[in-house]
């Protein structure tokens, strides 16, 4: 049995799809697994489309989002439940392990400068894959959706000073892990 | 203006979400200050390569999954059936309490409507068989009468001896009229059996055409307009008059009939 889209219907996926590879990055910045950030994100629009009648104004974006994160969140929690978490930290070191293991850090890094880059770009996920959730959220929110902090707060439910000094120490983490990871690679310092 | 103090802050001026005031600080002190100069260099870095390397979409097939699950809260939403439980909460309970007494509404809707269409159609084809039924009944009387050596039992012209005839042979005196006069001869009176009952039958004759005038006791005391039909090529005509229900039937045409009909 097919139906018709109703209106409703219609105007939540005009005003909705278009905000889905942001929901998507939100997602995957605090999940860091594909899997799960697509599950999260269809959970959240499935919420989203059900209160969809609580949304107030026609601005969808942070409210999609705070759902998104919310739904993030959740299934966090339950990783954590259910045990099978893993936790940052031990991903953190297991991946320097093996960035650190000889047999795979052997070849040189190639004097290219898209090389170099790719190899900035590879310490880059890495050290962005160390924060926690909470800084990564507000770095993704600020960096790729390019939200004012006034935005990221509602998104996030806490005031803009913890926006603002959370995105300050999110970026002062990234970049001494930047610097740690570079020193390391005997790479080029980020200058 | 120490480090310190700026480094909080540094995040915000990148930003550009300082106040007038704080920016001006902030200038000030960079201007001074080689290391957080530098902090703030990688810093926006840092920002841009972000921004290019994470700059990720959503994978093509997750629009189609969102629309699958739309799709589903549609039909459920549609056939009142309670989604997923939605975890805990007061709210959430009363809600769900709502869908289960949406589910038994509609239910009952749905049920009252069955109810309603299978009334109406038992109705209406039950009348409908049951007039059919009846059209059957006078038109084969008919035929009967035309096989016969006489249509009637008594044959007169003669009003006042059809009429007495009737008293006694059945539970219908009818109202006899000649209506020779208006091409209507009466050749006389008979009875019948016609939808499970003793009817009284007057025969008419216009030109070389017969006519059967059946009539019993109406169900209804109402009277009711003419329902013309045919059947076989004869002509039916049907009416309610003063608690009697009458069906005239011949191979003259309808407009004929019609005209018998409001002579009698």
């Amino acid at each position: 049995m097919k139906y018709p889209a109703s209106p409703e219907r219609a105007r939540f996926e005009q005003l909705a799809i278009v905000h889905m590879d942001a929901a998507y990055r939100l997602a995957f910045a605090i999940l860091r697994a594909r899997p799960d950030a697509e599950d999260a994100v269809q959970d959240a629009y499935l919420r989203a489309y059900r209160a969809l009648h609580q949304l107030e104004g026609t601005d969808i974006k942070p409210w999609l989002l705070t759902i998104v994160r919310n739904v993030c969140y959740r299934r966090l929690q339950q990783r954590r439940g259910a045990g099978n978490v893993i936790s940052l930290d031990e991903v953190m070191e297991s991946r320097s392990a093996v960035a650190t293991d000889p047999g795979l850090t052997s070849h040189l890094p190639s004097p290219e400068q898209a090389a170099v880059s790719t190899s900035e770009q590879a310490l880059l996920a890495e050290a962005i894959g160390a924060l926690t959730p909470v800084f990564r959220e507000v770095i993704v929110l600020r960096e790729l959706e390019e939200l004012s902090y006034r935005e990221i707060a509602d998104i996030i439910g806490a005031p803009v000073g913890t926006v603002m000094s959370r995105l300050a120490r999110a970026r002062a983490d990234l970049r001494t892990r930047m610097l740690r990871l570079m020193d390391r690679d005997d790479c080029h310092a980020v200058r | 203006m120490q480090c310190d103090d700026i480094c909080d802050m540094l995040a915000a001026y990148q930003d550009d979400e300082l106040s007038r005031d704080q920016r001006q600080a902030v200038t000030l002190h960079l201007e001074s200050c080689r290391a957080c100069s530098e902090v703030l260099t990688d810093n926006r870095r840092i920002s841009g390569l972000v921004r290019r390397d994470a700059d990720m979409s959503a994978p093509p097939t997750l629009r189609g999954r969102i629309g699958k699950s739309l799709d589903r809260a549609d039909l459920e939403a549609a056939s009142g059936k309670s989604a997923d439980s939605w975890k805990v909460g007061r709210g959430t309970r009363f809600s769900a309490r709502g869908e289960t007494l949406g589910l038994a509404r509609w239910i009952a809707a749905l049920a009252a409507v069955c109810l309603v269409s299978i009334l109406a159609t038992w109705q209406v084809m039950g009348t409908a068989i049951h007039t059919d039924g009846i059209a059957r009944d006078v038109l084969n009387a008919h035929l009967r009468s035309l096989l016969q050596d006489s249509p009637v039992q008594v044959a007169t012209s003669d009003q006042h001896t059809v009429r007495p005839w009737f008293a006694g042979r059945s539970d219908f005196a009818p109202l006899v009229k000649d209506l020779s006069a208006d091409g209507f001869a009466l050749v006389g009176g008979r009875l019948d059996y016609v939808a499970d009952r003793r009817v009284s039958a007057l025969v008419y004759k216009r030109r070389l055409h017969l006519v059967n005038v059946f009539m019993w006791a109406a169900a209804a005391a109402n009277d009711s307009a003419p329902v013309a039909s045919t059947r076989n090529g004869y002509s039916l005509l049907t009416w309610n008059q003063n608690g009697a229900t009458y069906w005239a039937v011949s191979d003259l045409n309808l407009e004929e009939l019609r005209t018998l009909q409001r002579l009698l």
